[in-house]
């Protein structure tokens, strides 16, 4: 059994990269909201995020500022080609939403195949964004990276309630996802609201990527795990929902970081899908749906 | 009449020619011809099934559709369906086809989504005619009853400031004297020269809007009429049969 330093001490490493999962599990959201699609390649933008803002720090040597702001950019260029190229000609032919779902799987090994022949198999890094560290409190060390982790994705939830409640844009995304025929029959243009949530998704994975890849690595296969583990911190926090993803993440997190701990590094998985099966048994529509629902019944 | 060739004074406000509309092999509009004078009030009637509500999506293009349809001469056929409100057509669809998990305030604003800058004076005329949407300013559509949900339905519509505004059984589910509320609302818009274009089941009400009805019937118009012709229900009731 570990003691109560270690127990902290997952609990604070699981809540970084939960948070991470959770960015990804937003970008599951917004995309789905906005066309049903359930975008399996959401795991790729991760790794493209760390990919691109590595080669731009290490064989450009650019200011990694700069190379955030180049990177977030151009991750969601690619997000916007995936729409174009992939999902958009494919709704346009009457494809079927199974269809569509499995060209993202498809696209994502694609582009990791892209990556390994471009980028090559070694994995990448690239120093946190602050020297120095960890932050000791008692025994528990809490590496700079998790505050950037912390306070980025903190201030991402805020920028994104902004976007989706006080933007014209934000506001027709969020109608989209609610009645798409009533939200263009009000002259809300669906096609570009599509583009716009495969850019935005993107771009809340280009950022994942480049936050978590300190403190772990990069590398073309990466995207995965990022994906998967988004996608059960997505349904356990109610699929659709941002914030019920956000909360599923960071649980999802804290939870695999204690079942290393407790049981072994073999046991994260494990514990990520019993946690979800649990979830959906307890919670077939997902934890914040569930609380919802049973808010509004008292 | 080609739409092209006909004078202003004598150009429909909407004119759809032989239009038709399929779910797969069943054929559920046939080709169907009509039109809406500018600030005209037409209503559709006709029984469960008969095809009124796809002639709705049809002339929208929410149903993919056969034949033309021209707005004020211009040919609108291939339009997609979001750019129909730029020309000022706009569609209440049955059921309401409100976002639900949104404010009453947040509707309206979607509804102004192509007027940005004019909203909240567009609001205010909304408010005017249904001062009952301001005290439920902030609360969530779906929270709100039927009756306050069809007057906020009908107010998104005008916050995107129609020509013509079609209207898919809003009196559906109401109770009869808020179903004369909100038809009445309707004459009063009329009035004020939106064109309308009613699709009722509830021929008494809707007999007294209009000037002139379209009877459907099996996926296809079966008479013309004009309301001041129509002595009984049984002139009526005779199409329904048929």
């Amino acid at each position: 059994m570990p003691n109560l330093v270690e127990f902290l001490q997952s609990v604070v490493n699981g809540i970084g990269v939960g948070l991470i999962y959770g960015l990804v599990g937003i970008g599951f959201c917004v995309i789905y909201n906005a066309s049903g699609i359930v975008n399996f390649a959401q795991g790729v933008f991760v790794m493209l995020g760390g990919m691109v803002c590595q080669a731009l720090l290490t064989q450009f040597g650019i200011p990694l500022m700069l190379a955030v702001a180049l990177t977030i950019p151009l991750v969601a260029i690619s997000g916007m080609i995936m729409e174009l190229v992939i999902v958009r000609p494919m709704m346009h032919r009457g494809a079927t939403l199974f269809a569509i779902i499995l060209a993202t799987l498809a696209a994502q090994i694609m582009i990791e195949r892209i990556t390994l022949l471009t980028f090559g198999d070694r994995p990448r890094t690239y120093h946190e964004f602050t020297t120095g560290g960890p932050l000791k409190i008692g025994d528990i060390a809490i590496g700079y990276q998790l505050f950037w982790i912390l306070g980025c994705g903190a201030l991402l939830v805020l920028l994104l309630w902004l976007f989706f409640t006080r933007t014209r844009t934000g506001r027709a995304l969020r109608a989209c996802s609610q009645n798409r025929e009533a939200a263009q029959l009000l002259g809300v243009p669906v096609a570009r609201m599509m583009l716009i949530s495969f850019a935005l998704s993107a771009a809340l994975g280009a950022v994942a990527g480049i936050l978590v890849t300190p403190t772990q690595y990069t590398a073309y296969n990466v995207g995965t795990p990022f994906g998967v583990n988004g996608f059960i911190a997505a349904i356990i926090g109610g699929f659709g929902r941002a914030g019920g993803a956000l909360a599923g993440g960071l649980l999802l997190g804290v939870l695999q970081a204690l079942a290393i701990v407790a049981l072994g590094a073999g046991f994260k998985n494990v514990a990520a899908l019993s946690a979800l099966l649990v979830v959906l048994l307890l919670f077939p529509n997902g934890l914040f749906a569930g609380f919802s629902r049973g808010a509004k019944a008292h | 009449m080609s739409a092209a060739g006909t004078t202003a004074a004598s150009v429909p406000l909407l004119e759809a020619r032989d239009i038709s509309a399929s779910y797969g092999h069943v054929q559920a509009l046939k080709p169907t011809s009509l039109h809406i004078a500018e600030g005209e009030l037409v209503t559709i009637l006709g029984p469960n099934g008969a095809g009124k509500t796809t002639l709705m999506r049809a002339l929208t293009r929410l149903t993919a559709s056969m034949g033309s349809v021209f707005f004020r001469g211009e040919d609108i056929s291939g339009l997609p369906t979001h750019k129909l409100a730029r020309r000022g057509i706009v569609m209440v669809q049955e059921g309401r086809g409100l976002f639900p998990q949104m404010s009453v305030r947040e509707n309206l604003i979607i509804g102004a989504y192509l007027h940005a800058a004019e909203a909240e004076a567009q609001m205010g005329t909304v408010f005017e005619l249904f001062p009952r949407l301001r005290e439920r300013i902030d609360q969530i559509a779906g929270s709100l009853s039927g009756g306050e949900q069809q007057m906020l339905a009908i107010g998104r519509a005008l916050m995107a400031k129609p020509q013509l505004l079609m209207l898919d059984e809003p009196s559906l589910g109401l109770a009869p004297r808020v179903a004369f509320e909100i038809l009445s609302t309707l004459s009063e818009l009329n009035r004020r020269g939106i064109g309308i274009l009613l699709v009722e089941q509830k021929a008494p009400l809707a007999l007294k809007l209009a000037r002139r009805v379209y009877v459907i019937s099996l996926g296809k118009i079966v008479a013309e009429l004009k309301t001041d012709e129509i002595k009984s229900y049984h002139d009526l009731a005779r199409y329904y049969l048929h």
